[in-house]
């Protein structure tokens, strides 16, 4: 992986060349000793150092320290941080300062903000003390970041990132006078049954939910006090999430992150405060467990068929079956106020319709259920934007609800008001429609919204659409950390997506099969006697 | 029954010529200088609603950042003389009880501290420090104790994650030190006679540092008075 294998590796197998074709050292002056009546152990030295075993182990201890002081050279060797400038002042000076202090032009729109080089502080590291490897460095330019504006930077070619690695230190060349110093992680122990109840356990005991929650939604009571070292504030992750872990979502990853905490934040290190070591593989695995690695997103939602009535509560066993579609969500930045730092980055739809109802089911994160209180805080909301008639034409409306020519129709939900409907002419234009016999029911649990709304299937009065079977229909989300200051237009959203109600399934399936099953065997025994009958 | 007699003969010999040699050097060498800490200001204590933990942190709690005892006194400052070597080696220990720093601000002597957690609930150790090795180790409710090791002489900060509002002090000093209590006072002992230098420091209200003249074997009283920033 790393580049300078190469480059380091020619020098020592030059040198390997040399210890083993060259004469062994010394030998002559050692001979000439021997005939001078020199002590016993020269003669001893000397004819061991003509064995080639000897010399081969010799060789040897030579190439290994050799290159073990490589790698101790590493930190300075590896790349040319006068090389790096030029490529920090291109691409990274726009966040993190041409100064490195994280105070780029953009750095105000940011959270989290941009590093701030010059403390030489640095979250996510592979070792014990506050020091990280280079390659810490190096992997965080290579994969960027999740869950922040660090981008992944392997578009450039690996010499340029080692030369921002040593450009990047050289804000802080104090913090890099000491050695980094290697973690030594507890021996691996892999996942099962006892390993996830044990980190379970651990996870209870050593209080984790303080930050994380219960469940690990990031909803803990400490949440909305935690600061980092700058004094801004900071989100603990939600580790059913791992996709947005910062330092990555391997085991290997977390384990580490859990040993030696995050520098400059408020995560602190565990290794020392665990019962046993291996505790930190036995979290890990639990950690693992609450959530998947990556989230697979749907590009169309089914609306299940059923007899059955629509259930209104949201934990009810019907919505636990059904098929789930999960839709990432986007910061809405194309008019102001904008929102750069949306909360709710995804929503997760059920849906199912009978003859009379459609309903929605709607799952997403949310740290707090707020009702707000108007100034600094907003109700949290949700709603589902669908055309307000649903046409053969590729034609809709503009996704940011809708414009001055045309409308959209949404189903919503607010904290504290429940469900309705409104019709909107842009986000500045919304007006609440009466009358629709709207239902719904909402559950917050430990960093979870779980909501049911529920509508008749076909329209009941002007701006509302019907819901065809078979037909693609058009939808889009919005939704609002009212917590974090999200109303209006600073809101969380997607582009059109389209939903599709099931056909329903005919009895004929039942029925025609085995109808065909009968005739066929009924042929085959006509087939069957009559050439019987011929012989 | 002679051999018994002889050590204890021994035994009493070097006792005694052991504190005689104590006293004098404690007389010869050393005086104690009582520093007196006073601020005209208004006190700084913010009052605070307490939402979790809340059995064991109460439902109230106090930042302090400027306590006014009697007398205005200043309370929590740390008075030191760099100058007096051979101060007590005692481990210093601070406790987080009832979620707070106990005592809010321990002075030491560069080497070991020990942190107590005696409230059965979960709290981490986080130190602001530039001099010393910057911790943040969790301290969960089973690890009562956890030793530390702060070698650079430092004012460090420390913090608690958990609980937003609990902030306590180590002192790192080198030399005769202590904190001053509730009416401002602080008494360093055995400190070396002559011109010594005496720094006072608070957590808000900044440093200062006068020379006093130590006489052997008394009392020398030095005040300070701290400004509000």
């Amino acid at each position: 992986m790393r580049p300078t294998n190469g480059r380091r590796r020619a020098p020592i197998m030059a040198h390997l060349r040399r210890c083993l074709l060259a004469p062994p050292c010394g030998v002559g002056g050692l001979r000439r000793r021997r005939r001078s009546s020199a002590p016993r152990i020269w003669t001893i030295l000397g004819a061991l150092s003509r064995s080639w075993v000897v010399r081969l182990v010799i060789c040897a201890w030579v190439a290994a320290s050799l290159s073990l002081a490589a790698d101790a050279s590493d930190v300075f060797a590896q790349g040319d941080a006068n090389a790096g400038k030029a490529i920090y002042a291109r691409k990274c000076a726009g966040c993190h300062g041409e100064k490195g202090d994280g105070k780029g032009a953009a750095a105000e729109l940011l959270v989290p903000k941009p590093r701030d080089f010059t403390k030489g502080l640095y979250k996510i590291r592979t070792t014990a003390n506050k020091v990280p490897m280079d390659q810490d460095l190096f992997k965080i330019i290579t994969d960027g970041m999740p869950g922040t504006s660090m981008p992944p930077w392997a578009v450039l070619p690996d010499k340029d990132r080692w030369n921002l690695v040593a450009y990047i230190k050289t804000f802080a060349p104090d913090a890099f006078k000491e050695a980094p110093k290697k973690l030594d992680l507890p021996k691996d122990v892999s996942s099962s049954e006892t390993s996830l109840k044990r980190g379970k356990e651990m996870f209870e005991a050593i209080e984790c939910h303080k930050c994380h929650g219960t469940e690990g939604r990031a909803d803990g009571p400490s949440r909305p006090e935690l600061k980092d070292e700058w004094g801004f504030p900071v989100a603990p992750a939600n580790l059913t999430k791992r996709w947005t872990f910062r330092g990555g979502a391997s085991r290997t990853d977390i384990a580490t992150r859990l040993a030696n905490g995050v520098l400059g934040t408020p995560m602190p290190a565990f290794l020392d405060s665990v019962e046993k070591p291996e505790d930190i593989w036995h979290l890990t695995n639990y950690i693992v467990s609450l959530g998947p690695e990556r989230p697979r997103y749907a590009t169309l939602i089914t609306v299940s068929a059923t007899k059955d009535a629509l259930p209104d509560d949201p934990n009810a066993e019907f919505w636990k079956k059904a098929t789930a579609s999960a839709i990432p969500l986007m910061g809405q930045v194309i008019v102001d106020p904008r929102n750069f730092n949306p909360v709710i980055d995804l929503v997760t739809i059920r849906a199912a319709y009978n003859d009379t109802e459609v309903a929605f089911h709607l799952t997403w994160d949310d740290p707090s259920e707020t009702k707000g209180d108007g100034k600094q805080t907003f109700p949290d909301a949700i709603s589902l934007q669908f055309p307000p008639q649903i046409t053969a034409s590729t034609e809709r409306p503009y996704f940011l609800m809708g414009d001055a020519s045309e409308a959209v129709y949404l189903l919503r939900w607010q904290q504290g008001k429940g469900v309705g409907e409104a019709s909107a002419n842009g986000p500045a234009k919304i007006a609440p429609l009466q009358g629709g016999e709207v239902s719904g029911k909402v559950a917050y649990t430990n960093g979870q919204y779980r909501l049911v709304m529920k509508r008749p299937r076909i329209a009941k009065g002007e701006g509302r659409p019907t819901f065809q079977p078979a037909v693609f229909t058009p939808v889009a989300i919005q939704a609002w950390d009212g917590g974090a200051g999200e109303s209006g237009t600073r809101m969380s959203l997607t582009s059109w997506y389209y939903l599709r109600l099931e056909e329903p399934q005919s009895n004929r399936r039942f029925v025609i099969p085995p109808v065909v099953a009968i005739l066929t065997l009924a042929a085959m025994f006509l087939v069957v006697r009559a050439a019987n009958r011929a012989r | 029954m002679r051999k018994g007699l002889t050590i204890g003969t021994a035994v009493a010999l070097v006792t005694g010529a052991a504190m005689w040699f104590a006293t004098t050097v404690g007389a010869q060498g050393g005086g104690t200088v009582e520093v007196e800490v006073k601020y005209n200001g208004a006190p700084q204590v913010e009052k605070l609603k307490v939402n979790k933990d809340t059995e064991k942190c109460g439902t109230e709690t106090t930042i302090e950042k400027v306590v006014v005892g009697g007398n205005k006194g200043l309370a929590n400052a740390v008075a030191s003389a760099p100058g007096a070597k051979g101060a007590s080696k005692a481990k210093a220990v601070i406790d987080q009880h009832g979620c707070k720093f106990v005592p809010h601000v321990v002075v030491m002597q560069p080497g070991e501290i020990e942190i107590k957690n005696s409230d059965d609930i979960l709290h981490n150790i986080h130190t602001y420090s530039t001099a010393n090795p910057s911790i943040n180790k969790a301290q969960p409710k089973f690890k009562k104790v956890m030793t530390e090791k702060l070698e650079k002489p430092e004012f460090v900060k420390v913090t608690c994650d958990v609980h937003s509002w609990m902030l306590g002090w180590v002192a790192v000093v080198p030399g005769v030190a202590a904190a001053t209590d509730t009416n401002g006072v602080a008494k360093l002992e055995n400190v070396p006679a002559g011109k010594q230098k005496i720094e006072v420091w608070h957590e808000t209200l900044g440093k200062q540092e006068k020379e006093v003249d130590v006489k052997a074997g008394s009392v020398t009283k030095v005040s300070f008075e701290m400004k509000g920033k």
